[in-house]
């Protein structure tokens, strides 16, 4: 706690020492780009695709560095402790941190103070059932006479999450099998018929449409972007909606002003960047970039929407 | 069908010029499979971002030419160190260091490096068969038969300790108490974490077996002083029998098989790997054979059975991944993430989509283990020479080179702190005869078991046994399990007549 106080000062003493000088040529050394995650994971892919970009919109050196650790906590912690110099920015997982957060369980690292730079995209999902099943709507899963079984990666987890306050919305009884590795293991035990119904990202389901194994029931967003599958909003559940897995990009607390609108102004021409697009068009993975102030108001909305389930999701 | 792909991917490998790479994979996954502790999931770990600047299809062929070495490439410091380099290369040891130790290092070198290229083949021949059955294969192993493996590998451990079972039990259950630190894979609940975030992923498992195998036996080195081959007479000490090492895996070719067909099989069920595959492997081989007390004392097929059969788990961790996209092991997880990396989106329709790049892997792992052996078996004469060292000189540089290892894979220092600390366990352990491949196999197996056994809980509504007798893989799973277990008893009633 003292050590933490002192690194602190010592980090504000810093930057009120070199933020007259920095804001003259930043930058001009190399940046760190931190993920909470291991080398190829979803979120190492980004950083990678926009690092190149990214180097060529500062014109310095963008180092991307994996600090995998307790579900990204790691990771979000040494962007948070870093000096507020700009040289050190990461990639964040929002809601995965919102809920350490809301749950007192986070370590190291408070949202409400991060620097929020831009956003790189959203992941929208989407509620799966096997090719084959009987189910046809969101009412049959409810009124299966016992709660429906749904499989999901730990009770963590950003989709766990998702399905547990969803369902909890509409009473619909679930029961959250936790447990398997990774996304696609979720789908492959749905396949296997150990559970009845799994809400993942649409991109990762997709895939598995297409080789006829499951069936979307819904998409979770207001308008549709999946041929003949309604979205939760037209099937009447407007809330869904803001159920979504968002990758921000954002640095220490207190980045002075001009720094930051440098670094999201870099940002944003990497991600509209025509490398990054084809990547983003070739790996199935979608951005969308959105400027530093429509980011911090979309961070505000999604606490404020996660803490009214706080207790909710303190007794699950 | 599988046999036309693959012998265009070979073609291609050989005229594009690419097998400098397959070649450059294997030259380091030699050396990290030499160096202890460290192994193929390190060397992998550490080439991902490497690998960001490269075709896809090379970098491949780059990580298809290191899982294909690294376990022959830790046989050489296990037979010759006593020292697992990898640690599916742990089992190796039993049988391995007492030859080296009467001199005949050469003759179990040889041996190993053709089992391990022979059980890589087996292994990818019999990946390439199962691919039209792949899916189905699959989706047949849930939750409730990873439990019975699980269960099947704890079982092993309790009749692999013969006349130590009480110690291998206790080593075992100290590897399970270990295995539940960190958060809870199902509740998420946090346990025996000390207050440290350090520990919330659980015990990370390259710095304990650095530790335990690697530390542990240089501290034992260190204080009996000498060389490992120091026992033997001069006129042993002479560099022969490589040949009738590799002559010995084909006399012994029912050993090849059976254990190539545990590691295919082991494998291909994620969470398991070599290190289960060769222990389970060697403990069958022991347990079927007619003389088992000539088992540890230095019997070459102490050597050719786990070897066989960790170098046959490579082909196996890829049948999960051409059916669905998912990994099989921790070097197929990072293998489909350099594909990620890529901007390559693995999935159901993998083997049809990146066809380029999981028969260049194919190609690059046969290529890998057949070149690895040939390099082996070339170097053997000089790589035994260790064994005329001082330890005085050796012991410094492996602890500095695998402690430099454990912390560059992740950059913790707690990492380093963890395996001196298992270092001295498994020193205490060694001293006070407790075998520590148990604790390992233990911890290894402690997570899968803990996660299947609560999945299967709760898709089964509890019922957890109507649900396995309802399920012919389960049942047949739990006779293997029954079999094992009574086995000491068959041998003792057949000694008996």
């Amino acid at each position: 706690m003292k050590r933490s106080l002192i690194k602190g000062l010592i980090a504000a003493a810093a930057v009120a020492l070199t933020a007259a000088p920095a804001l003259a040529e930043f930058p001009d050394k190399p940046i760190t780009f931190v993920v909470g995650y291991s080398p190829g994971g979803g979120f190492d892919a980004y950083a990678r695709a926009l690092a190149p970009e990214l180097e060529k919109a500062l014109g310095v050196e963008v180092v991307v560095e994996n600090v995998p650790g307790a579900g990204g906590q790691k990771g979000a912690a040494t962007i948070y402790r870093a000096d507020a110099d700009g040289y050190t920015i990461g990639i964040w997982n929002i809601p995965g941190l919102t809920v350490p957060q809301l749950l007192g369980t986070a370590s190291g690292f408070d949202l409400n103070d991060v620097t929020w730079l831009a956003t790189l995209g959203n992941s929208r999902y989407a509620l799966a059932v096997q090719a084959n099943s009987e189910i046809t709507s969101l009412e049959d899963l409810c009124a299966l006479g016992r709660p429906f079984k749904h499989s999901d990666t730990g009770p963590a987890s950003t989709s766990s999450v998702t399905a547990y306050i969803a369902m909890n919305l509409i009473d619909c009884p679930i029961v959250n099998v936790t447990g398997y590795k990774g996304s696609t293991d979720t789908i492959i035990g749905l396949m296997r018929g150990e559970v009845d119904a799994t809400i993942k990202p649409i991109a990762s389901l997709n895939k598995y449409v297409a080789s006829g194994d499951v069936k979307l029931l819904m998409t979770l967003e207001d308008t549709p972007s999946v041929e003949g599958i309604p979205s939760s909003a037209q099937a009447g559940y407007p809330d869904f909606s803001k159920f979504q897995v968002v990758r921000v990009i954002g640095g220490p607390p207190g980045i002075p002003a001009e720094v930051a609108a440098k670094l999201s102004d870099a940002i944003m021409t990497a991600a509209t960047s025509q490398a990054v697009t084809e990547w983003s068009a070739s790996s199935k993975r979608p951005v969308d970039p959105v400027g530093p102030a429509e980011t911090v108001a979309l961070m505000d909305e999604l606490m404020s929407f996660y803490t009214q389930y706080k207790d909710l999701l303190a007794n699950k | 069908m599988g046999f036309d792909l693959l012998f265009n991917a070979l073609h291609d490998v050989i005229t594009g010029g690419s097998v400098i790479y397959v070649f450059l994979g294997v030259v380091l996954g030699l050396t990290f499979g030499v160096i202890p502790g460290l192994g193929g999931t390190t060397a992998l770990a550490l080439l991902i971002p490497v690998t960001f600047s490269m075709q896809s299809v090379d970098a491949m062929y780059l990580a298809g030419g290191v899982m294909g070495a690294t376990s022959f490439g830790g046989s050489i410091t296990a037979i010759l160190l006593n020292t697992p380099g990898t640690a599916p290369n742990a089992a190796t040891t039993f049988d391995g260091y007492p030859l080296a130790r009467q001199g005949k290092a050469g003759l179990a070198i040889g041996a190993s490096a053709t089992a391990s290229a022979m059980g890589g083949l087996i292994g990818l021949v019999t990946l390439l068969l199962v691919i039209p059955v792949a899916r189905e294969l699959v989706l047949a192993f849930g939750p409730a038969e990873f439990f019975l493996l699980t269960v099947l590998g704890l079982v092993a451990i309790a009749i692999s300790a013969r006349g130590k079972l009480l110690r291998g039990l206790i080593a075992g259950g100290f590897g399970l108490m270990l295995a539940f630190v960190g958060s809870d894979t199902v509740s998420g609940e946090l346990r025996f974490t000390l207050g440290t975030d350090y520990l919330w992923d659980g015990i990370p498992l390259v710095p304990t077996l650095t530790g335990m195998f690697a530390l542990s036996q240089m501290i034992e080195l260190a204080l009996k002083g000498g060389t490992v081959a120091g026992a033997s007479d001069k006129a042993s000490q002479k560099i022969s029998g490589v040949w009738d090492g590799v002559r010995a895996v084909f006399t012994h070719w029912t050993v090849l098989l059976r254990c190539s067909a545990i590691g295919t099989i082991i494998g291909a069920i994620p969470g398991l790997g070599g290190t289960v595959a060769s222990f389970i492997a060697y403990t069958s081989t022991v347990q079927s054979s007619k003389n088992p007390e000539s088992f540890g004392k230095g019997n070459i097929v102490g050597v050719i059975a786990p070897e066989s059969a960790n170098n046959a788990k490579d082909g196996g961790s890829l049948v999960p991944t051409v059916a669905f996209g998912i990994p099989g092991s921790a070097e197929t997880a990072l293998f489909l993430g350099i594909l990620v990396l890529h901007g390559i989106d693995p999935g159901p329709s993998i083997l049809l989509d990146n066809q380029a790049e999981v028969y260049g892997l194919i190609v690059a792992l046969t290529l890998s283990a057949v070149g690895a052996s040939i390099i082996g078996l070339i170097f053997a004469r000089w790589l035994v020479m260790i064994t005329h060292i001082n330890v005085h000189f050796l012991v410094p540089v492996v602890v500095a080179v695998s402690l430099t290892g454990v912390y560059v894979l992740e950059g913790k220092p707690g990492d380093v702190v963890l395996a001196m600390i298992m270092g001295i366990v498994g020193y205490l352990m060694i001293r006070f005869d407790y075998p520590r491949l148990t604790l390992v196999i233990a911890l290894v197996l402690g997570e899968t078991a803990e996660r299947s056994f609560h999945q299967t809980r709760m898709i089964s509504d509890q019922d957890m046994i109507g649900f396995m007798a309802a399920r012919p893989q389960s049942l047949i799973l739990i006779a293997l399990i029954v079999l094992t277990l009574m086995l000491p008893s068959l041998r003792r009633m057949r000694q008996r007549k």
